[in-house]
């Protein structure tokens, strides 16, 4: 509650005030007030939580539970909590799945891809959202559009195939990299609330465009930016279709597509495939516990900018 | 600085940098990136649709007109097509519809002052996270016939299921998993609505002499209404889009849950494989902007609706 609370305040009541909701109290401060008249705990709704909580970590503990199994010990007895835990599997599913080629793939794609990406919707968001790009109001409807696109697998992989981008990597983080969904919408919305002064006493002391995007609007942007970052790269890092559709050599397969043939080859090794699904799960839970706050925030800007 | 751009900016501003040439170049090569890659091939699509397009770069590319609509249309197909058009809807439908019960009940309950609720906010969004390969294969290991926990429990109870396997539950177990995978997004969007509401509104209510269902009918429910909004509008569009999910649970080809999306994958390359290009890519452009077009007519009918209601409120 600490960080993450006053975080999450001080954006909240930036984004009310350009909602013209700038003379609400800061909701956080306000909530509590009604049930301090109610002094017995809610037992009830703790309850809800608990409930709530099994249904979202139980299938979670279920996985963990099968994949410290042996074959056997999971026909057995499918559903009991394990008693000789053993690390077999995930070596096994480690060794046999390639797994580590597959995980560099994802990190490169990822990466390459989220920064690209990240790097275009503040080309194209920061002009917009200064009026510095005639157009005016044309540029945030284009944006809107970028997320209702029609489904393109086909020309997609047309425009790759005909550019001899097909089954390459560099194909597949371009075609990822404009994945950039609310990026633009979002990053816009920041960027207004920053002082245009800034922009004009930067000019004055003859700091040319290039010079103050990377100097002062990319430090001033980083939270924003890396809220864009991360929803960007949470997308690319599940994504599945264009990586099956764009890339033929097993090779050059992202973490997704290798869970997935690895599904198809060893269906009924439980507690392979449950250790498989571990080794890709275990790094997205631990990161979203370090970016949590960053996507929650990201995820309310947008919904009010 | 123009008096046209002044008047078209959403920020009334001039531009104060010397030079304009970098901000040219810097936004045109942004823009030039977004419109080969994304805007390119979604036009491509409708174009492509009225040709016999294939896998293929050296088979002739000839116009064919409306004939893959007729096509998709035709006494052959119809069955299928039908089939899979009533899949989509129902799934957007029902998806949304439990998604947006479920999401408005967690919101409200993770609104309340309770221990750690930070903790479970980010629990509820956790399977955005983890995606739709890691999250399918978790509940198709749960819904495994061959001696999955969900077959235990209805062992015990003295029956089974064939889960994805059966015609008749199928889709319904797709819908299940996906609104496990997005309730997490809705809930936090409706948190934002949440914290929005003045405290003053409920204290006054419940001065009043309010129950607290009526407080939430009256007071709460109508204040969330943009959040209603955008979230039924992102919900809708994004499950008539959805066929990662299925394609991970139930395959490319099960006809009980099978979804536009997912046709025109398996039209275009091939189902399972993902290889064989001889596949009719023309036709397969076709459904894709026909399911293009009926997001289009239902998201901007819900858009319509909501947006009157809101007025109303």
């Amino acid at each position: 509650m600490t960080m993450t609370g006053s975080s999450r305040r001080a954006q909240t009541s930036r984004t009310d005030g350009e909602d013209g909701l700038a003379a609400l109290p800061p909701p956080s401060s306000a909530a509590p007030r009604p049930r301090r008249r109610r002094r017995r705990a809610p037992v009830g709704a703790y309850i809800c939580l608990v409930l709530l909580a099994a249904v979202f970590l139980l299938p979670l503990l279920f996985l963990l539970n099968t994949a410290l199994k042996s074959d056997a010990d999971f026909l057995a007895d499918p559903v009991g909590i394990v008693t000789e835990p053993r690390l077999q599997n995930f070596v096994d599913a480690w060794v046999q799945g390639h797994f580590g080629s597959y995980i560099l793939n994802s990190i490169v794609y990822t990466l390459g891809g989220a920064g690209i990406g990240t790097v275009i919707t503040m080309l194209v968001g920061f002009p917009v959202a200064r009026g510095y790009i005639a157009g005016g109001r044309i540029w945030p409807i284009v944006f809107a559009l970028l997320l209702f696109l029609p489904n393109s697998l086909i020309t997609q992989f047309q425009l790759l195939l005909r550019l001899g981008l097909y089954d390459s990597r560099l194909g597949y983080v371009l075609m990822v990299a404009v994945g950039v969904g609310v990026g633009p919408l979002l990053f816009t919305g920041f960027v207004k609330s920053l002082p245009i002064e800034l922009d004009e006493a930067a000019a004055i002391d003859g700091c040319g465009y290039g010079r103050y995007l990377v100097s002062f609007a990319l430090p001033l942007c980083r939270p924003a930016l890396t809220t864009i970052f991360i929803l960007q790269a949470v997308w690319i890092w599940n994504e599945i279709i264009l990586a099956t559709v764009l890339l033929a050599d097993q090779e050059k397969f992202p973490i997704t597509v290798g869970l997935f043939a690895f599904k198809g080859a060893y269906s009924n090794q439980w507690g392979l495939l449950a250790a498989a699904t571990m080794i890709v799960a275990v790094p997205l839970v631990v990161g979203y516990i370090f970016i949590q706050r960053y996507l929650v925030n990201g995820v309310l800007g947008a919904v009010k900018g | 600085m123009t008096a046209r751009a002044e008047r078209a900016a959403p920020v009334r501003t001039r531009f104060p940098f010397p030079r304009r040439g970098a901000v040219r170049l810097t936004f045109g090569l942004g823009m030039l990136m977004l419109v080969l890659f994304a805007f390119v091939p979604a036009v491509a699509v409708i174009v492509v649709s009225f040709t016999d397009l294939r896998g293929l770069t050296y088979v002739p590319t000839l116009w064919v007109g409306i004939e893959n609509y007729l096509d998709f249309f035709s006494p052959a197909r119809a069955a299928d097509n039908w089939n899979a058009l009533r899949n989509t809807m129902v799934f957007a439908i029902v998806g949304t519809v439990l998604q947006m019960g479920f999401a408005l009940a967690i919101s409200l309950l993770l609104n309340r002052p309770l221990r750690g609720r930070n903790f479970f906010r980010a629990v509820v969004f956790m399977p955005t996270i983890l995606g739709v390969t890691v999250g399918g294969l978790i509940w198709s290991l749960i819904f495994n016939p061959a001696g999955g926990p969900m077959q235990s429990l209805l062992h015990a109870v003295g029956t089974q299921s064939a889960f994805f396997g059966d015609p008749r539950i199928a889709l319904g177990l797709v819908i299940f998993v996906h609104v496990w995978m997005q309730v997490g997004i809705s809930v936090v969007i409706f948190l934002a609505g949440l914290q929005a509401i003045p405290a003053e509104l409920q204290e006054v209510a419940s001065i009043d002499g309010a129950s607290a269902w009526q407080r939430f009918r009256n007071v709460t429910f109508p204040l969330l209404a943009p959040s209603l909004t955008a979230n039924v509008l992102m919900g809708v569009v994004n499950a008539m889009h959805s066929y990662q999910l299925t394609y991970v649970l139930a395959g490319p080809s099960n006809r009980s849950t099978q979804v536009l999306s997912l046709l025109v994958y398996v039209q275009a390359f091939g189902g399972e494989s993902g290889t064989s290009l001889s596949q009719s890519q023309g036709y397969a452009a076709a459904i894709a902007t026909l399911q293009f077009v009926l997001v289009g007519v239902i998201a901007l009918a819900t858009l319509f609706y909501l947006r009157r209601r809101e007025a109303r409120l």
